[in-house]
């Protein structure tokens, strides 16, 4: 497989996750900007959401202000942003085409389509239900895509690639999330549980999809103790920082035992998991949550160096 | 020639059916109100699903549009493919011929047939091939040979594409559609197949592959990216042969030989089956500033380790100047009358003809001698009269640069327009490989001009395709 | 004459270039005027170099370099070569191109020069009117110069590429691109050599270039419109080609600048 190939298949891959990411983000605020109660709380969250994304600086250089609309277009549709679904599509399917031989007729069509249909849309036409429709489209479309590929592509070396950078793509959602609202996780001597704070917490589990999960596996209401464990150290949970990177693990497995040779990018995944395994939360409390999420985030972009590296990506 | 009634394949002028057209005219018959216009829209949604797109340069919607698919297939009987294939193969060996001679002892130079000037002066003539010995002593490998018809028995070349010519996956995507859309016409007539297009393409290329290649050569379709117009095909025809696709970038040259960048490392390559022009083929020999080439390929080219498919320096055979000299190549290498006809064309830089060309412009098609996909050409009997004026001063001002033929009636065929079915002018490009032997696919590429009239079928000109059916006896 | 060659090339590449892709036209046939005794060219990845013979008959190595260590490639070329004065006669040696090619104009000899009217229609002989030609090219281009014929000698630095700048006397080049466009403007071959030449005091020398014409009897014959004089034994080619381009002793991808040094010695 040409290198060019397999960095176009590690990139559409993150960049369809991107996008489901995304999406997912600004239904959080958009959601909580409607349930607000407070003067100025649909602004606060909006900004605390392009926040998590990276995205303040931006939106800040392009809009004065943050209200859903200028948001939401800024997330959707702004070609500007490198980051938002329209350029996450864009971008997915350019990889895609440029790759075409190496993927599947029920992949391509996915992408393909997913495109399509997206670049048809006006923005001014997506307002208020359309958007949240929208939204749940731009899910639905990424798990036709994840689904197409588990269920047509064969287990080689393209499989292991394009499995490699969706969950690469999906640990480093999950750890700035995390990381943006790691303050309000921390444990606190005042009794935790304000209002505020169980928002904020709403946002980062329904940011992961995680807010109905969290109920199943802990029995619990929401503690930021909790919320944490799960969203970093929970092997079941699969938008956890440890699921990402045992599945990317496997799968850069899969290339050495393909290839019969291990590479750089084998140590880098290691030394990744090595970040999350044998520890548990109190350790990492007492380390430093931030600088574990650092930590993890750094990690985890030398796994993509490493890789590019490893298999020739140029 | 405007005046006349044009030759319809379907439709004899009795308004009788021409018998290869029976199944069809039936099958059409039978068709229920709407049947082709649903047929129409399931085409589209079909070929814009697989991204079957050409890009339109300077178009400001965005740059992929889905070619327009007639549902309606043109058919040629097998006794008309048969004349037409034979004049075919016996075109593209005279022209391998023809550009082994020029580019070795210019025979036909030195004997006075062609004059040398329109050779090595020409920009299509490439001096860096001087003495280069290809595999099989073949330069032009894939060919799409445009043929338009005016009568029963009346075939007429209008151009050979010996460079990298294109549309051959709108031939095997249009059979497709065509399956998928009317099972049932097909079961009533005996089509010769298509789809063996891929693996005879692979096979020519393996076969011209450099002597120390080994018993499975490897191919790389060399492309200059997803900008380009053509992309969509050279990654279908990568795929079908399951031959890597490549840019520039993904070739290097070491020790003189070429290699692909895969994950596990270099990767030798014998076979570039490249659809860049040549200008931007190489870096080190031509054009310096290209940044779509390998530099060194050419060296490696010439150091017999790597086979590029076309040659470099073909379009010297298919230069609209040298064109008219066909037939004259067709007698001087095989000794034989040309079994297809050329198109009369006029000469501007003879005073005389240019005189008559002038008088007549109305008549005329105008062609750029270097310009291609309909671009650069003015149809006489459906231009203003300011078009006229505008052409005659191009002449004046560059008689050189201007080829002149009289309009050519070419035949229609049923096309399916807006829920009714009318006559359209339509062209024929068939694809002939040459590697260890000449293969032409029964068939090829018809455009269709589909605005009422047009004699220009080109997609960039609003044309469309459709599928081609030669029937087996 | 026995003369000893050494020429150094110093490649300067771009920083950060990730691989280079050299074509060099450094080595020497043999022939009517010269036998090649000895010769070698060494340059980093030369063993691995593919070699070739190029459209016009040169020899040809194809050279790559993968992340160069430093930005500065050194090629060195050294041999001995055994001259005769033939009187720049050449005659047919076998392995080149029809001659009729050296009629194509290129972009560097399509301008016609406006003495070649004088020689339309005259019947003087083919060596006569060559003969001709270099002195009108010489005299054409003389008004311009300031300095005298010499380009280059003992072995000082030569910046090759980039063209003449304005104020710049004309270079050996010029002079040969004009000749050859005289010439293919009345329909006689000609085409560009690149070669050494040894300077006036038997030591020293330098690269440079001249012309070659086909008079049908005797063959290529060399033209030196720049000394005015048919090149003599103190004359080595290394490359032919259409012009200075297709006759560049070194092409690069990328593009580099390069300087190069030329010690020619004479060995009695």
């Amino acid at each position: 497989m040409l290198g060019r190939t397999a960095q176009n298949l590690f990139w559409m891959s993150r960049y369809v996750e991107r996008a489901e990411n995304m999406a997912r983000l600004l239904e959080v605020g958009y959601r909580m900007s409607l349930t607000s109660r407070r003067e100025g709380g649909a602004s606060e969250h909006l900004v605390s959401m392009l926040q998590a994304a990276e995205m303040d600086e931006a939106f800040a250089e392009r809009h004065d202000v943050a209200d859903v609309d200028t948001v939401a277009h800024f997330m959707m549709f702004d070609p500007a942003n490198p980051s938002s679904v329209y350029s996450c599509l864009q971008a997915a399917r350019t990889n895609a085409r440029s790759v075409r031989t190496a993927l599947t007729t029920d992949m391509w069509e996915s992408m393909n389509g997913a495109w399509l249909e997206f670049s048809q849309i006006k923005p001014r036409d997506v307002r208020g239900a359309k958007l949240l429709g929208l939204l749940q489209w731009v899910r639905q479309r990424s798990h036709e895509f994840r689904g197409a590929l588990l269920g047509t592509i064969l287990r080689d070396d393209g499989f292991a690639f394009l499995q490699a950078g969706n969950f690469v793509e999906r640990a480093d959602n999950t750890a700035r999330i995390l990381d943006m609202k790691y303050y309000v996780l921390l444990p606190r001597s005042s009794l935790v549980g304000g209002e505020i704070d169980i928002q904020q917490w709403t946002l980062i589990l329904r940011a992961a999809s995680a807010h109905r999960a969290y109920g199943h596996v802990y029995h619990d209401r929401y503690k930021a103790h909790n919320i944490a464990d799960f969203l970093i150290l929970r092997p079941e949970m699969p938008r956890s920082l440890v699921y990402c990177a045992r599945f990317v693990q496997q799968n850069l497995d899969l290339l050495a035992k393909i290839y019969g040779r291990r590479e750089a990018c084998q140590d880098a995944i290691d030394d990744l998991l090595r970040l999350v395994e044998g520890t548990d939360m109190d350790k990492i409390f007492a380390h430093g949550l931030h600088e574990f999420l650092n930590d993890f985030i750094d990690r985890n972009n030398r796994v993509t160096d490493a890789l590019s590296v490893s298999y020739n990506f140029y | 020639m405007g005046e006349t009634t044009p030759f319809d394949e379907m439709y004899n002028a009795d308004g009788s059916v021409r018998e290869p057209y029976r199944a069809l005219s039936e099958w059409l018959a039978e068709q229920p109100d709407k049947g082709l216009a649903l047929m129409q829209t399931d085409a589209e949604a079909i070929f814009r699903k697989l991204g079957i797109t050409f890009a339109v340069y300077g178009s400001e919607e965005g740059t992929e549009k889905v070619i327009p698919f007639d549902v309606i297939p043109r058919i040629i009987a097998a006794q008309e493919w048969r004349k037409l294939s034979r004049g075919i193969e016996q075109r593209v060996k005279a022209l391998n011929a023809f550009l082994y001679d020029v580019y070795h002892r210019q025979e036909i130079l030195k004997a006075g047939r062609i004059p040398e000037k329109l050779i090595l002066n020409n920009a299509a003539f490439c001096p860096q091939m001087m003495g280069l010995e290809p595999a099989r002593g073949v330069y032009a490998h894939i060919i799409g040979v445009d043929i338009v018809r005016v009568g029963p028995d009346e075939f007429y070349v209008l151009e050979d594409n010996l460079r990298t010519p294109s549309g051959v996956s709108y031939m095997l995507e249009d059979r497709e559609a065509m399956m998928m859309l009317a099972p049932d016409l097909f079961q009533r007539s005996k089509v010769a197949p298509v789809e063996t297009y891929p693996e005879n393409l692979r096979r020519t290329l393996q076969s011209v592959a450099p002597a120390g290649a080994g018993s499975n050569p490897v191919i790389a379709v060399l492309t200059p990216g997803i900008y380009n117009s053509a992309y969509f095909e050279h990654s279908f025809l990568a795929d079908q042969m399951g031959a890597a696709l490549c840019e520039g970038h993904d070739l290097f040259v070491d020790g003189g030989k070429v290699y692909m960048r895969t994950t596990t490392g270099p990767e030798r390559v014998d076979v570039i089956y490249r659809r860049i022009d040549d200008d931007y083929l190489d870096p080190l020999t031509f054009r310096p500033d290209s940044m779509l080439g390998v530099p060194g390929v050419f060296d490696a080219y010439r150091a017999g380790n790597v086979t590029l498919v076309n040659a470099p320096g073909t379009g010297i055979a298919d230069d609209k100047a040298v064109y008219t000299y066909v037939p004259e190549i067709i007698e001087f290498y095989l000794g034989e009358k040309a079994l297809l006809n050329n198109v009369p064309t006029y000469n501007c830089t003879d005073e005389d003809q240019r005189g008559w060309v002038l008088d007549n412009i109305g008549d005329l098609v105008v062609k750029e001698v270097h310009g291609s996909g309909g671009y650069g050409m003015m149809v006489g009997p459906t231009s203003t009269k300011a078009q006229h004026e505008e052409f005659k001063k191009k002449i004046l001002a560059r008689p050189d640069n201007y080829i002149v033929q009289p309009t050519l009636s070419l035949s229609t065929c049923p096309t399916h327009i807006d829920g009714t079915v009318a006559p359209r002018h339509v062209d024929l490009r068939p694809y002939v490989l040459v590697g260890d032997e000449v293969r032409i696919t029964p068939g090829g590429l018809t455009r269709v001009a589909l605005k009422q009239g047009s004699l220009v079928v080109n997609s960039s000109q609003g044309g469309g395709t459709k599928d081609t059916w030669v029937l087996e006896d | 004459m026995r003369i000893g060659i050494e020429h150094k090339l110093r490649v300067t590449l771009p920083p950060g270039t990730g691989q280079a892709v050299l074509h060099l036209l450094l080595t020497p046939p043999s022939g009517q005027s010269q036998t090649v005794e000895s010769w070698s060219v060494e340059a980093p990845g030369i063993g691995n170099a593919g070699r070739l013979i190029d459209g016009f008959g040169n020899t040809a190595h194809l050279v790559n370099q993968t992340k160069p260590e430093g930005e500065e490639l050194l090629i060195r070329v050294r041999g001995t070569v055994t001259t005769r004065d033939t009187h720049g006669v050449l005659g047919r040696p076998p392995g080149e191109p029809m001659p009729a090619l050296y009629r194509r104009l290129t972009e560097a000899t399509r301008s016609e020069p406006d003495f070649v009217e004088a020689y339309r229609g005259r019947s003087v002989s083919r060596l006569d009117l060559l003969h001709g030609l270099m002195a009108d090219v010489r005299s054409n281009l003389a008004h311009n110069e300031p300095v005298p014929t010499q380009m280059q000698a003992d072995g000082g630095q030569v910046q090759r590429q980039g063209g003449a700048e304005a104020a710049e006397p004309p270079s050996a080049a010029e002079h040969v691109h004009l000749f050859i466009a005289a010439a293919r403007a009345l329909n006689i071959p000609a085409r560009f050599v690149a070669g050494y030449r040894l300077g006036e005091d038997a030591d020293g020398g330098c690269l440079h270039a001249w012309a070659e014409a086909l008079d049908d009897g005797l063959g290529w014959i060399g033209f030196d419109p720049q000394a005015v004089m048919c090149p003599t034994d103190a004359y080595v080619r290394l490359a032919t080609g259409l012009d200075a381009q297709t006759a560049t002793v070194l092409r690069i991808v990328p593009q580099s600048a390069v300087t190069e040094e030329v010690t020619l010695t004479r060995h009695d």
